[in-house]
């Protein structure tokens, strides 16, 4: 009995937000939480520095990336299905061309669109004046 | 005024309708129409009024979880959530009635009925507050613990219907559970009983009012701590919770006896744990706690004002019991029947006669 | 009396079985006369996956073992390759594994202790260990970029160095800590309830720990105070000042105490490696070694060995991950590809033990004495 109630003043405590026990959690769809900077989410890939060498594609533990024709040059394609967001792709590029977002919502209704061809995700680096 | 009805009769009179309605019956000779026609309504709105309640409770219920595991609950439906157990109606409503191909369908079909109405049925000698009853049984006590006594067989039946081991395990265990706990329950009660002469649920509440040196009200609690530590913990095995819910025990056996229901059945027996979890804190608060005795404001009917100390007992239990279950794990059936076997009853059966010596001693 | 026998399948699908692990249980009533369990569900040929990808290729893959705590998952596959190939490792970066190890060893015995409390029927626990494990797991995120699957340990250092603020947030999170680990043993250590469910139960005496090959606080909870930590101490850990934690009694509540402690040896070994950190680079330069990277690609390129080939030969590295005693044994052909990876997973060889300890027992019992197992399916299976 004396455990149990200690028990019970401990999670009163909980209810009474007593002593540095306030409510955490994150109402997500509504408000998200501050992500790292570091964080590894969907890839992004800089239009003007990736050369198409295929590196990150040879260097990929789950082949999840192919090199494909985009416009006139050469771009990874990533599946995300297949991927598992190691980084390496990003570590192994010779350029720096690839990186890795903090776009974590990648939720879809089929297999073809989880592959992210180059249309999304090239980006352009911003030129510094 | 003792009862419902009579409360209804005369607020009727007071607007000075009611011999206007008795007469558009009389002529005809069918008053018993109009005694029917109140009772309907008084079942009613006592209908309403549990279903409301076991909607509050089961958002309560979340929200108390969630204030203990530094959550928010729900907080999307409604203001704070307020309107989820409509949405988890809907949703029930809207899910497939799933009959296993090899259950006893009628037997399975009617199980979830027979364990909502025993539920409903205890309400009625329940005193909410000052004539707010609707019937004052004379042996009202021995009533809601019989009703209470229904529970197992719904479960029982249930459990055997849906031809599942899980379902058959968690019937077994509610049963004996039950049957264990129902007999130190009763054993607590009775000394009340010794004390009030009567089974009435209004002579224990009015044996409860007033105070002694002014502060202390002279609720049984006081009287009979050890009864009330006994009966509490009973009536928590009764309603089947954390630490006692061996009859879900959902890290076991999946979800107890009512494994294979879904949909508006597998609601029902939702309806029914928390309707039984709303009354049998009722009863707990009508014996022990004072009833709904609480110091008379001026100005304000009674019926009022005894309605909301009732309630504000009552919830005070029903916390406690969410509470508790946030708290404790859950106990192994067979120390849990160790313990009401080995502990309770003794304990229950000694308090009895202490009481009664002590009664015949004239010491209290 | 005559009664029939029960057979009770549990799981693959099942809400204690912590994943897809499978009993299946004679039972007599509600006592266990005969307890198998059904393993594979979860097989993911990750040693043969070791066989087809290069070595760095088969360091994603160890994080997916035991993901709860993938931190000595990766160090104990990147020793194997340190060792193999005469890497040596800068000390900054021992102390950054040293670091993220303990502080997922806090984090694993938090999951643990917080799933046995939810099977046992408390879900209390296992939400204020969520919300804790967040915390680190946020620590994680600023380190690596990922909350369970880290692959940041490499060989020959780590991938990146502390971020700006990791050092000050990890001290906010030990001194949080403390007080979260009060309340928890002020919930659970003494309520009489959680005693009635685990002591006695699940009883395995310190022989039969050592003769199924027990490990980590199954094994300590049995009384014998073998920890690899204090045994063969690796990377820094003979620097360090902590105590291997044991206790005789080797039922469910040992068990489950023997994590209570370790976590606060824990803490105690990541303040003395925050306030010993040296400053130096994280990423060895010789041979083999990974430059390191700096956040969001600089405009350097860097140096990165993507032909790997250690020389021919065998090398068998363990360590004391949270839940025993993982072991890798690589075999190396001097290839780009190892020859052979085995893995002695600690999960595994728990599990061995408790179809023993668990007969005569009830259901309730088999659920409390499973939990105080620690098992982590994607550890068992592989
Ligand atoms: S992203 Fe980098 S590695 Fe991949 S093709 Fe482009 S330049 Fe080569
Ligand atoms: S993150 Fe890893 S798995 Fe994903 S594309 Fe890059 S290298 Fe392949």
């Amino acid at each position: 009995m004396p455990g149990i109630i200690k028990g019970l003043i401990v999670t009163l405590k909980h209810v009474l937000q007593i002593g540095d026990r306030p409510t955490v959690t994150v109402q997500y769809p509504y408000e998200r939480m501050k992500l790292a900077p570091r964080f590894r989410g969907l890839h992004a890939v800089d239009e003007d520095a990736c050369i198409g060498c295929g590196i990150c594609d040879t260097n990929c533990p789950n082949s999840s990336i192919k090199i494909v024709k985009h416009g006139t040059r050469w771009y990874p394609e990533v599946n995300i299905g297949m991927c598992m967001f190691c980084g390496y792709c990003v570590d192994v590029c010779p350029m720096n061309a690839m990186k890795m977002t903090g776009n974590y919502e990648l939720a879809d209704y089929t297999r073809e669109s989880l592959v992210y061809g180059p249309d999304k995700l090239l980006f352009k680096r911003e030129v510094k004046q | 005024m003792t009862n419902a009805y009579e409360l209804i009769i005369n607020i009727l009179t007071a607007l000075g309708v009611y011999d206007m309605i008795l007469d558009m019956f009389k002529p005809s000779g069918t008053e018993f129409v109009l005694k029917l026609i109140i009772v309907v309504i008084e079942l009613a709105v006592l209908f309403a009024f549990v279903l409301v309640t076991v909607m509050f409770l089961t958002w309560m219920e979340r929200k108390v979880v969630a204030m203990v595991q530094s959550r928010y609950g729900p907080m999307v439906t409604g203001p704070r959530g307020l309107l989820q157990p409509v949405m988890d109606g809907v949703k029930l409503i809207g899910k497939e009635d799933i009959v296993p191909a090899k259950a006893d369908k009628f037997v399975f079909n009617l199980a979830p009925y027979l364990a909502f109405v025993p539920a409903l049925l205890v309400f009625i000698p329940l005193p909410f507050g000052e004539s707010l009853i609707i019937s004052d049984l004379r042996v009202g006590l021995l009533y809601i613990i019989a009703i209470s006594a229904l529970t197992p067989i719904s479960i029982l039946l249930a459990g055997w219907a849906s031809n599942n081991k899980y379902t058959l395990m968690g019937a077994m265990r509610a049963v004996a559970q039950d049957i264990s706990y129902t007999i130190p329950l009763a054993l607590a009660a009775i000394t009340v009983v010794m004390f009030t002469g009567s089974l009435s649920t209004v002579d224990i509440v009015s044996a409860q009012s007033g105070t002694w040196f002014g502060i202390i009200p002279k609720w049984f609690i006081f009287i009979q701590p050890l009864g009330f530590l006994l009966f509490l913990i009973a009536s928590i095995a009764e309603m089947g919770r954390i630490p006692f819910d061996f009859q879900e025990s959902e890290s076991e056996l999946v979800a107890g006896f009512f494994t294979e229901y879904s949909g508006m059945k597998f609601a029902m027996y939702f309806l029914a744990e928390y309707a039984h979890l709303f009354a049998v804190s009722g009863i707990l608060v009508t014996i022990f706690l004072g009833g709904w005795n609480g110091p008379v404001l001026p100005g304000i009917p009674v019926v009022i004002t005894s309605l909301v100390y009732f309630l504000l007992k009552t919830y005070a239990v029903v916390f406690f019991a969410m509470w508790l279950r946030d708290t404790v794990p859950r106990m192994r059936i067979d120390q849990l029947l160790n313990i009401g076997w080995k502990i309770m009853i003794p304990l229950a059966l000694l308090n009895l006669l202490v009481t009664g010596f002590l009664i015949t001693a004239g010491v209290i | 009396m005559q009664t029939d026998e029960l057979l009770i399948n549990m799981g693959p699908v099942h809400p204690s079985t912590h994943g897809v692990l499978r009993f299946k249980l004679r039972m007599d009533g509600e006592i266990i006369k005969d307890c198998q369990l059904v393993l594979g569900y979860l097989h993911r040929g990750t040693e043969k996956l070791g066989e087809m990808k290069t070595y760095q290729q088969v360091l994603p893959y160890t994080d997916r073992l035991d993901y709860i705590s993938a931190f000595p998952n990766n160090y104990c596959y990147v020793k194997a390759i340190e060792e193999l190939a005469g890497i040596e490792v800068p000390l900054r970066a021992e102390y950054i594994r040293v670091l993220v190890m303990e502080l997922n060893r806090i984090v694993n015995h938090i999951v643990s202790i917080g799933s046995l409390l939810m099977d046992l029927g408390a879900a209390t626990m296992i939400m204020w260990g969520f919300r804790e494990r967040e915390k680190a797991l946020q620590l994680f995120e600023m380190l690596c970029g990922a909350r369970m699957t880290f692959n940041y340990i490499k060989p020959g250092g780590v991938r990146e160095d502390l971020p700006e603020g990791f050092i000050p947030k990890l001290n906010e999170f030990l001194e949080e800590m403390e007080m979260r680990i009060k309340d928890y043993e002020q919930l659970i250590n003494s309520n009489e309830i959680f005693l009635m469910r685990m002591n006695g139960i699940g009883v395995i005496s310190a022989k039969d720990a050592i003769n199924h090959g027990l490990t980590g606080p199954t094994l300590r909870g049995s009384g014998v105070n073998h920890d690899l930590r204090k045994l063969e101490p690796y990377s820094i850990y003979h620097d360090l000042d902590f105590k291997a934690c044991s206790r005789p009694e080797g039922d469910s509540y040992a068990r489950y105490m023997v994590r209570i402690d370790e976590m606060w040896e824990s803490l105690h070994i990541l303040r003395q490696v925050v306030d010993t950190m040296p400053e130096a680079k994280v990423i060895s330069t010789s041979k083999y070694g990974v430059a390191p990277m700096t956040g969001v690609p600089s405009t350097v390129s860097t140096y990165f060995p993507r032909i790997f080939t250690p020389p021919a030969g065998e090398v068998y590295t363990r360590i004391e991950a949270p839940k025993g005693e993982l072991g890798f044994y690589i075999a190396s052909d001097g290839s780009t590809k190892p020859y052979r990876v085995k893995i002695r997973s600690p999960s595994f060889c728990n599990l061995t033990a408790l179809s023993g300890m668990v007969k005569g027992l009830k259901i309730p019992d088999l659920i409390a004495a499973f939990g105080t197992m620690d098992i982590v399916l994607g550890d068992v299976d592989r």
